[in-house]
């Protein structure tokens, strides 16, 4: 401590109106210690303990005069008091003193020993990563903290002069080698684990990875109170703020893909990162075939997953702008590729909405219009009569095949360039599955489409839906499939048949389907 | 097969007579399976076999400890009003897969709230905060921060910005941005884009049209827009005839062009064309309505009652708006506009006429109050009882029930096309036929075509129709 000479005159006055100003100051602001001191004579047991302790050491007369106030300490009790207090003030020269008397004080501090340094009071150790305030801490706990803290520190300082080394090998355009990055690695996942240990920090694996140092993450920004607001896990917390920083600077690199492939990984149905990642795999020219193994894997494991199939649905369209579209034998490969890939998935989930829609869209990009494709869609309506979305796929490949029909015909209406010999195959293919099981909708409205397609009447099949029923109206009657009534009504009333018609309606509506009695009762109106 | 109904009934349940718990009268159709089963047992067959084994303890009472003189259970609005209220609170992680679909959760929630009486109001302010960061320069909402724009949480948002209405949520909206998004959405072939890069769908379509008519956004093309190359000029040219080529030879629509018929697309299909003109032109014009109303029909089952998405395909809560949502839109395609109703309290009580529904509104709200509710504790609505409650559900099972409550009605058509979902509709409580809900179970309304209440409608097409430009 150095101590100026000056020339100021210390009063008694002075010193009195210093140490009242403290006294009380003192008394309003911490009453509470007044009634709290009876108990610092035994050894402490916790840091905080000691730290009380620590205090009234450094700073004498100060437990009296908590306990008695200023008025009541002995006048040597005051002198040693106002002196410890003038210490620091005198030493800053907030006090200004005349040499002599400034001399005369810090004879007085050394001949009293008065200590120099007074330790504050309530002293704060901080909180833990529970909240726990270090004070609490008993001492071999806060000599287990403080070597943690050390050690920290010291891998703090290994982990600058990495940055430092990097920084200094990249001015030069190299990099270093990988040694020290794996030793870096290590040392991160360290001093996160020091860091959680004493803090509750969690830097997750991206901040740990000296590969995104140069990145720096935007996190979510959302009030407090968002509505519907999910309580992220740290992992993906950190992902998605690198994925906005990234996604921001419209960085598409390798890191970036595999930063993607974390996302997609804790939620497949986040449709911002597929698409940023076409846009990855398209920028950087990676192998599609490449990607689609990969994609192949997620969707085995997301079988409802959409946003799978769109990205499957761009990659096609990528890889036949670029390559399959000039190289027919490669296209066909593809296709076989993806149709065997598609069936894999079918098995498991058959009438799974997405999958089919990619199936249709690959056949006409590809023009694979092929025998086996019908093939394998019949073998599907095999296993499963009333999966009616292999229905949907066979009428598909058999209506929309440019080789025999009209681009841009709406689905319900007359194609002339459908050949007749087609529309036979496939109203007997219809007639023969509705045999097996002739209350299954599928088939009956296949048959319908196909007429309809071919421009042949309904009543064409009027034979072949009258076996399903018998002596309508009658006390004996006997109906296998509502939909053959439902049809023949159409027939009836076109033949002209008009009471026969509305037999089959009123029979529908009151016996077989009631459920749609409403609807039957509308036909049943609309019938003239 | 030669036996009467009656007889056969009894061959399938043994010769004693039904009986139910609390001696409720429930009629055959829904205690029984099918009149008419295949003897040849495939996969799909096994499994609605055991979708009406599960279903029918529910529909007959012995799963509900209270029923009313008609089988069916109080809706437990209380159980429900919490559980949305829930899901509008803090999430834990595991809801981390809703992290790119989060408006949706607003709109489901919000919705259906406002179909249970609840008010919205407190959600207002925290709604546009939430949505805030979602909204991207480029324009349009995405699931969160940082994500894509994209149409579906685009229309959530804008619907649930609608549902809490005021000055301050429609101004929460970039309208220029929204308009130069959708122009980027737009395709050469008139239809649109999820996302830019995204799927094609005609849920594009659908949510396309709903925003460029709730915003009144301009419907001239922005010069970079792909449609451009294909010589379009407008926003919506070519759009009907892009979803006239969604209907399937099943006489339902599929996603795009080609793909198999799906409840959820029909909607979207119908809706969509109701915006771009009144439904009695453009659903006429556009669809093949026989073939269309045949197929949606076809969807209702029973004993179940509910609806199913696809041919052969198992029933689930959620058609109930999907599908369900489509018959106002048919009905007004049929009638046209049919002028206001007499009086200024609407129709007199129809309580003496037959119900001239297309579809079974009672086997639907039999479903819904019977299977869909869960009376655990932890409330909302469900897809059939082996499943978990969830936001989806609650909103479309109630939107489903709402419209089979009440009756939609085409009352003028718009006086010019151009005006974009310039129909006026009214509704009224639907009282023909028998009513086997107990009136205070009857919920709120929607409009026909955009799924939130009209008042929510009106207020935002009002804010936005003083607009010109930007």
């Amino acid at each position: 401590m150095v101590c100026a000479e000056r020339d100021f005159t210390l009063t008694k006055r002075t010193l009195m109106s210093v140490a009242s100003l403290h006294a009380t100051a003192i008394r309003q602001l911490t009453p509470a210690l007044l009634s709290s001191t009876a108990t610092t004579d035994a050894p402490p047991v916790t840091v905080g303990e000691r730290s009380k302790q620590r205090y009234y050491q450094t700073n004498p007369v100060e437990r009296r005069f908590e306990e008695v106030g200023f008025p009541g300490l002995t006048p040597a009790e005051k002198k040693t008091y106002t002196h410890s207090r003038l210490i620091l003030p005198v030493a800053n020269r907030q006090v200004s003193l005349s040499n002599k008397t400034d001399r005369e004080y810090w004879k007085q501090v050394t001949k009293e020993g008065l200590p120099c340094r007074r330790l504050k009071n309530n002293y704060s150790w901080g909180t833990d990563k529970h909240g726990r305030d270090v004070g609490t801490y008993r001492f071999e706990e806060l000599k287990k903290r403080s070597l943690s803290q050390a050690k920290l520190t010291a891998l703090t300082v290994l982990h600058r002069q990495f940055l430092l080394k990097r920084e200094a090998a990249r001015s030069k355009g190299a990099e270093l080698p990988q040694e020290d990055i794996d030793q870096e690695k290590k040392r991160r996942q360290e001093m996160a684990a020091l860091k959680r240990e004493l803090y509750g920090e969690i830097p997750g694996p991206l901040g740990n990875d000296p590969e995104w140092d140069d990145v720096i993450p935007i996190p979510q920004e959302e009030p407090q109170d968002a509505l519907a607001r999910i309580a992220y896990t740290d992992d993906y917390a950190e992902a998605v703020s690198y994925l906005r920083a990234v996604m921001a600077s419209e960085e598409y690199s390798p890191r970036c893909l595999r930063l993607t492939e974390h996302v997609i990984a804790m939620n497949p149905g986040h449709y911002t990162v597929w698409l940023y990642r076409f846009k990855i795999v398209s920028a950087l020219k990676l192998s599609i075939t490449d990607e689609i193994q990969w994609l192949n894997d997620v969707a085995l494991n997301h079988l409802k997953n959409y946003q799978i199939w769109h990205h499957r649905q761009l990659l096609l369209d990528h890889h036949f702008a670029n390559t399959l579209s000039s190289d027919a034998e490669a296209a066909k490969q593809f296709a076989k590729s993806e149709t065997d890939f598609i069936s894999k998935i079918l098995a498991k989930d058959t009438k799974n909405y997405h999958v089919w829609s990619y199936r249709q869209y690959l056949i006409t990009k590809l023009n694979y219009w092929s025998p086996f494709e019908l093939a394998t869609t019949q073998s599907m309506i095999e296993d499963d009569l009333r999966n009616n979305s292999a229905w949907s796929h066979r009428f598909f490949i058999v209506f929309s095949d440019p080789s025999h029909s009209t681009k841009g015909s709406a689905a319900t209406e007359y194609d002339p360039k459908v050949p007749g010999a087609i529309l036979d195959r496939e109203i007997a293919y219809a007639e023969e599955k509705i045999k097996l099981a002739p209350q299954n909708q599928s088939s009956w409205l296949y048959l319908r489409g196909v007429l309809a397609k071919g421009g042949r009447g309904l009543d064409t099949v009027g034979d072949f839906a009258s076996q399903f029923f018998s002596n309508l109206g009658a006390e004996d009657e006997e109906v296998t499939s509502s939909h053959a009534l439902d049809l023949m009504s159409e027939v009836y009333h076109k033949q002209g048949e008009i009471e026969k018609a509305k037999l089959c309606l009123v029979e529908l509506s009151e016996k077989w389907d009631p459920v749609r009695e409403g609807y039957w009762k509308y036909r049943l109106s609309e019938l003239k | 097969m030669a036996a009467s109904v009656e007889q056969q009934q009894q061959q399938q349940v043994g010769p004693a007579p039904p009986s139910t718990q609390q001696g409720a009268s429930i009629p055959s159709l829904f205690m029984f399976p099918p009149m008419i089963r295949d003897a040849l047992e495939t996969d799909s067959s096994n499994i609605q076999d055991e979708t009406v084994d599960e279903i029918l303890p529910f529909l007959t009472g012995k799963e509900h400890s209270q029923l009313n003189a008609h089988g069916i259970p109080r809706l437990d609005k209380q159980r429900h009003v919490r559980f949305l209220k829930k899901q509008l609170g803090a999430l834990p992680s595991m809801f981390v897969g809703a992290d790119p679909s989060r408006p949706w959760i607003f709109y489901w929630c919000l919705n259906a709230l406002s179909l249970l009486g609840e008010d919205l109001e407190p959600y207002r302010a925290r709604l546009i905060e939430t949505v805030r960061p979602m909204q991207n320069k480029t324009g349009g909402f995405g699931g969160g921060f940082g994500q894509s724009s994209h149409l579906a949480t685009t229309y959530a948002t804008i619907l649930s910005l609608a549902l809490v209405g005021g000055d301050e949520a429609f101004e929460a909206v970039d309208r220029r941005g929204m308009w130069k998004w959708l122009c980027q959405l737009k395709q050469q072939d008139g239809g649109f884009q999820m996302a830019v890069g995204g799927e094609e769908d005609v849920r594009g379509a659908y949510c396309a049209a709903v925003v460029i008519s709730l915003l009144n956004l301009p419907l001239e093309l922005s010069s970079d827009s792909p449609a451009c190359a294909a010589g379009h000029t407008s926003l919506l040219s070519g759009l009907a005839e892009w979803v006239r080529l969604c209907q399937t030879y099943e006489g339902g629509v599929s996603a795009t062009h080609g793909i198999e018929a799906h409840g959820a697309y029909a909607f979207c299909a119908l809706g969509c064309l109701s915006i771009i003109d009144s439904p009695h032109r453009s659903i006429r014009r556009y669809m093949d309505v026989p073939r269309l109303i045949s197929w949606l029909s076809s969807r209702q089952y029973a004993p179940e009652g509910g609806f199913s998405g696809r041919t052969n395909k198992l029933v689930d809560g959620c058609y109930s708006h999907w599908v369900g949502g489509c018959w106002p839109l048919i009905e007004a395609g049929l009638s046209g506009p049919e002028g206001p109703t007499a009086g200024p309290a609407g129709r007199p009580m129809e309580d003496t006429e037959a119900d001239d529904s297309l579809f079974s509104r009672n086997g639907l709200i039999r479903y819904i109050l019977c299977c869909c509710q869960d009376m655990s504790r932890r409330g909302g609505m469900r897809d059939k009882p082996s499943k978990y409650s969830d936001a989806y559900h609650t909103c479309y099972v109630l939107s489903g029930l709402s419209s089979a409550q009440n009756k939609w009605r085409l009352v003028a058509s718009r006086a010019d096309e151009a005006l974009l979902g310039g129909d006026v509709w009214e509704v009224l409580p639907h009282t023909k036929g028998e009513q086997i809900f107990d009136e205070d179970d009857r919920i709120g309304t929607l409009h026909p075509v955009y799924a939130i209440p009209q008042h929510s409608v009106d207020a935002i097409r009002s804010y936005f129709s003083s607009k010109e430009g930007f």
